[in-house]
């Protein structure tokens, strides 16, 4: 027998699941539309149940109608609280795409080349799986952070978070990237050849998935 | 931050006892780096101008650079890599304290805007920052489910019925501290609360909350 709170359930489970997936898996908006609607379903029992006294209820003397209130009541909250656990999840994630430079238009469903053949498909996964709210959500979001990080325009917020060793790396090429500038001229980036590079010049493609680091 | 091999050498040369600005203020922000890093909660946005000087000496050093690089000279060619070596070992520090603020932010985003004292730890950007990203997340909610609830349950922020909506740090959570000087300290535990004197040095694991006073007048350090 499905009971109040099962469907919020669900939701949660499909929310705990999400964490551990590397991409983000469907939006559930029927689910999300079921457990708002009992959401307002319960509320217009309550209502009910309490219209016939007039805003002069004593839970003492109808102990009944009061316990069906109470649980009608943790029922609306705990779905609640379902829902923005539901959906926390799924902007944190985004969040993180976007703090990692995903392109709004590699969630809108572009054919753009992801970083190997995997990650390109879940991109393409992703953007299917993005509610109209949540696809407006990041674009906001990464407005916003794009405003924050260019604050610190000689720091790259999105750059690396592992410490810099050394100032030149090894790198190998693994998609062709065309010819990048560095200060010491121009390197001609072809498949399968091999560079040593300054880190700072080349984080990016790394990130991108076009050079592989060595060593 | 303004370091060439002079400055080096002036470092190990033990008759020049004065420590410059540009020294002190990496020693700021590393402290401030790791203790951001170690604490559970947010904590100060550091005071007196220290990261408008870490910006400034930043973009000298970026300036200084690219008037080194056209110069083919092997002898600035070493202090280039020197200096680069550095600039981006700032730069990872900066950012690296930048984003354990963010993320801490993020989490608690409500909590740290919830009061004054609380709201004045994080600096204008990041206030501005984190009050644009509970706009923003809330109005996804809106638009996502919220909207078609009743009036009364709209809100994020309900404290009704003990519980409340807004998730705060836990502050009981362990960090190391290193004291700077002997003091006592009290340490509450699950079993059995202890109280005891340690001397300058030594490391100890103990509740944020028990740590935050001596690391606030300056005894500690987290570590």
């Amino acid at each position: 027998m499905p009971m109040y709170g099962d469907l919020g359930n669900k939701l949660v489970q499909h929310a705990k699941r999400t964490q551990n997936l590397p991409h983000l898996p469907p939006y559930q908006a029927e689910l999300v539309r079921s457990v708002a609607r009992e959401v307002r379903d319960l509320d217009r029992d309550v209502a009910s149940l309490l219209e016939p006294f007039q805003g002069s209820f004593d839970p003492s003397a109808e102990q009944a109608t009061a316990c069906t209130l109470l649980v009608n009541h943790l029922a609306i909250r705990r779905n609640k609280r379902c829902l923005l656990a539901y959906h926390r999840t799924r902007t944190d994630k985004l969040e993180e795409l976007v703090w990692n430079g995903a392109d709004i238009l590699d969630l809108a469903g572009q054919p753009a080349p992801g970083p190997n053949g995997a990650a390109a498909t879940s991109d393409a996964n992703a953007s299917s799986s993005l509610s109209p709210q949540e696809e407006d959500y990041v674009r906001q979001y990464s407005d916003l952070l794009a405003a924050y990080k260019g604050q610190w325009t000689d720091i790259d917020l999105t750059g690396s978070l592992e410490p810099p060793r050394d100032l030149f790396i090894d790198v190998r090429v693994l998609k062709d990237a065309g010819e990048i500038q560095t200060e010491y001229g121009a390197i001609n980036l072809t498949k399968n050849s091999q560079f040593y590079v300054r880190q700072g010049d080349v984080e990016r493609l790394i990130a991108q998935g076009y050079l592989q680091k060595l060593g | 931050m303004d370091i060439d091999i002079d400055d080096i050498l002036r470092d190990v040369d033990p008759t020049l006892h004065s420590v410059p600005q540009e020294k002190r203020d990496l020693q700021d922000l590393t402290r401030a780096w790791v203790a951001e890093r170690s604490a559970p909660e947010l904590l100060h946005w550091p005071p007196g101008g220290l990261f408008e000087r870490i910006n400034n000496n930043i973009k000298r050093q970026i300036e200084r650079v690219e008037d080194m690089t056209g110069d083919m000279d092997p002898k600035t060619n070493f202090s280039l890599i020197v200096i680069q070596t550095e600039l981006e070992r700032f730069k990872y520090l900066v950012r690296s304290y930048l984003r354990a603020r963010i993320a801490k932010i993020d989490r608690h985003t409500l909590h740290y805007l919830s009061t004054d004292a609380l709201r004045a730890r994080l600096s204008e950007m990041e206030l501005a920052y984190a009050t644009r990203h509970q706009a923003l997340l809330h109005n996804h909610y809106l638009s996502s489910f919220l909207s078609s609830f009743p009036p009364a349950l709209q809100s994020l922020n309900d404290t009704a019925g003990q519980i409340t909506m807004i998730d705060t740090p836990d502050l009981d959570s362990a960090v190391f501290i290193r004291l700077l000087k002997d003091s006592l300290v009290r340490g509450r535990g699950v079993d059995d609360d202890v109280s005891d004197t340690y001397d300058e040095g030594d490391i100890l694991i103990i509740r944020w909350s028990d740590a935050k006073t001596l690391v606030a007048i300056g005894d500690a350090e987290l570590v």
